[in-house]
């Protein structure tokens, strides 16, 4: 069985070609930007003697380019997409790019089971109260204009998946992981908190987070693109033994570096989040509305999470919470922080 | 007094500058955004979500049929604004374009015909020219303040990392890479729409050179782009020099004008218009005075930018604002557009100087 890896250089897309060959997997065709990602892939492949990899430079945006990817494969596991850029860059990059893709998925003879690395962004958290359990029942957003530009691209990603397979009929399943962390990722999802003028505003106080070690990420991606009960079905990924922001932060800042952080109460934080949106909509968007109330409750209201969908098919984290987090601060702590 | 009709104005091409123009659109008075449009149909919705446009398309035709546009946006790559603006001018709408206007100042000179030829009205998106530090040194300058111009600097850094300078440094594929005057073509306007309208009327005599700065090593279509422009103008009895410098940090925008009566700064990125200070007093003590003076100067600048931050007009795109809204009231009146054409020509004629100067034509004709 053939199975294409799409942003098969980045973060998680190593991850999952890892866990593909772990799972006897070896036939796998990775899909780079550029080539120069491939030495990560290559040193991967080093440890399975059996792996049998190839490598394509493809631009998501020139359909053209996607043809010969896409050729002879029986599973397409779709991880590519956008971290960052303007609007329109982030929407080339994950719907347009995602619906290129599937243009040439669906032109194909032969079956292709699909699946999607989609996020949790695309759930209509905000309308949940606080508290709520968020899991595959959570509906989907439905103003992603109030959201940020991220949630949006993967929203309307997700949708075109969908909307995709009811009218030509292929196997899909979607994952929807919770925040990816690990060596090589980023040290601090905002849910836990962000820089503001040179100092760490934590948001999060005693929220559990949605982590999800990017090894365990990479599992459940690779049991469900295996699973056969998994067609036509969605996942949310998060690991189990949660910590709270508080915890992370504590933690972090005994096992990173020294860092000054101010905690944001919930309550305050909605105060703030209002004043801000008022005052950018008085001022004619002088300054922007990165804080909203709207986006306040999708963040920082503090949700429970499940994962029980996910081990019903058969996923098991492969890194407990505990040794993920001991892997990545020791990995923080070795090499200074991606600037974002 | 009776309340006008908004302008229903339309925007083509839904790319990253588009969001700036929907974005001053949606906070004009007697503007409303109708309608956006991309060929590619997702981009066109995503920019209609966030910013609440009632309708989005993916057919520029179909969009002009269906909307009744006043005045389209056309914030498409350079190739296509002629066909576009011919599309649009048919269908009874103003346009209002992104620089640059052309590929070449002959098909310039064909789009402004086109519009000239249908009753319409159209100008370019110089709104630097239009920020109130501009207006502020046009007041000086109308006002005999600075007295005849004799020599003009025009200074534009460029971020090569910056969210636009990636865009295309990631993509050999981008659109300003096929553009003949590349980099330059893209940003060149905003040298030369300061200086030229400081020249006389006459034909300048133009000396450009460009290069490299940066090591070529991505063996790709972007290591054929120059990065680094110094223009040589006269026209008549005024000097002026244009640079495009995309290393030197900060990144800096800036014109320096030297008149027969006064020097002035203005400096678009940090929103100050300062008068160079002299020496009044004799000896040492006479040299104290001057660095003193222009703490002031300075100091008065940041009061003021104060005064337009309280009074909510110290926007990013404050200039394009001002544009437009005497772009829209040029339609309404039938008066003059802001920008005179005949200094878009002016502008559009010195570039494609520059751009045969820096990327002369290989053999066979083409760039």
């Amino acid at each position: 069985m053939k199975i294409l890896v799409t942003g098969a250089g980045g973060f998680l897309g190593k991850a999952i070609v890892e866990r593909l060959l772990a799972h006897g997997q070896n036939d796998i065709r990775c899909m780079l930007r550029d080539t120069s990602k491939a030495r990560g892939l290559e040193a991967i492949a080093a440890r399975y003697p059996e792996s049998k990899l190839e490598f394509i430079a493809v631009n998501l945006r020139n359909p053209a380019e996607i043809v010969p990817a896409v050729a002879g494969c029986d599973v397409v596991i779709h991880a590519a997409a956008a971290l960052k850029g303007s609007p329109a860059e982030m929407f080339m990059d994950s719907p347009v790019a995602s619906r290129n893709l599937l243009e040439v998925i669906v032109n194909e003879l032969r079956p292709i089971r699909v699946v999607l690395v989609s996020s949790f962004g695309v759930m209509g958290v905000p309308e949940l109260p606080r508290g709520a359990m968020v899991d595959e029942s959570t509906p989907m957003e439905r103003h992603p204009e109030l959201r940020d530009v991220y949630s949006h691209s993967k929203l309307r990603q997700e949708q075109l998946f969908w909307e995709y397979r009811e009218k030509y009929g292929f196997e899909l399943v979607v994952l929807r992981p919770g925040v990816i962390y690990g060596p090589g990722g980023g040290h601090f999802s905002n849910r836990v908190g962000l820089s503001l003028f040179g100092r760490f505003l934590h948001l999060g106080g005693d929220n559990l987070l949605p982590l999800t070690y990017v090894d365990n990420c990479a599992e459940a991606i690779v049991v469900a693109a295996l699973s056969e009960e998994a067609n036509g079905q969605i996942y949310n990924v998060v690991d189990d033994d949660l910590v709270t922001s508080k915890q992370y932060l504590a933690r972090y800042k005994s096992k990173v570096k020294r860092l000054s952080s101010i905690p944001v109460p919930y309550p305050v934080l909605m105060w703030g989040s209002k004043m801000v949106e008022r005052y950018s909509q008085r001022s004619k968007g002088q300054l922007p509305a990165i804080f909203t109330p709207y986006k306040t409750r999708a963040m920082w209201a503090g949700n429970q999470f499940s994962n029980a969908k996910l081990k019903s098919i058969g996923w098991r984290p492969v890194v407990s919470t505990q040794e993920g987090l001991e892997r990545a601060f020791a990995a923080f702590r070795a090499e200074p922080e991606k600037v974002k | 007094m009776a309340q006008l009709r908004k302008l229903r104005v339309g925007i083509v091409g839904c790319g990253k500058i588009a969001d700036g123009h929907a974005e001053v659109v949606k906070h004009l008075e007697g503007a409303e955004l109708a309608a956006v449009c991309d060929r590619e149909p997702l981009l066109a919705e995503q920019l209609a979500v966030r910013y609440g446009v009632p309708a989005w398309y993916g057919d520029t035709a179909e969009m002009l049929a269906r909307e009744n546009l006043d005045v389209v946006h056309i914030t498409t790559p350079p190739g296509v604004h002629l066909p576009l603006t011919r599309q649009c001018v048919e269908a009874g709408a103003h346009v209002f374009l992104e620089k640059p206007l052309a590929l070449t100042a002959p098909e310039a000179k064909a789009l402004i015909d086109v519009v000239v030829a249908g009753g319409k009205q159209m100008s370019i998106n110089y709104w630097p020219n239009f920020d109130p530090p501009a207006m502020e040194f046009k007041r000086l300058l109308a006002a005999g303040e600075i007295g005849e111009p004799v020599h003009v600097e025009a200074f534009i850094g460029y971020d090569l990392a910056g969210a636009y300078g990636q865009a295309l440094m990631s993509d050999a594929g981008h659109w300003v890479h096929r553009l003949p005057g590349k980099l330059f073509q893209n940003m060149m306007d905003h040298i030369f729409n300061r200086i030229v309208p400081l020249f006389p009327d006459v034909e300048p005599e133009v000396h450009a050179f460009a290069y490299k700065r940066r090591e070529g090593v991505r063996n790709d279509g972007t290591d054929a782009l120059l990065d680094e422009l110094r223009v040589f103008l006269r026209g008549g009895t005024v000097s002026g020099y244009g640079s495009l410098c995309s290393h030197a940090r900060p990144v800096s925008n800036t014109l320096k004008v030297y008149g027969t009566k006064a020097t002035v700064e203005v400096d678009f990125n940090n929103r100050t218009v300062v008068q160079t200070t002299s020496q009044k007093y004799p000896s040492a003590v006479g040299r104290l005075v001057p660095p003193v003076q222009m703490a002031g100067r300075y100091f008065a600048e940041a009061k003021k930018n104060l005064g337009q931050f309280r009074r909510h007009e110290f926007h990013f795109f404050a200039g394009m604002s001002k544009l437009l809204e005497l772009f829209y009231a040029s339609i309404r009146s039938g008066s003059e557009p802001p920008i005179p054409y005949s200094e878009i020509m002016r502008v559009v004629d010195v570039m494609d100087q520059v751009i045969a100067q820096v990327y002369p034509a290989t053999e066979g004709g083409a760039r």
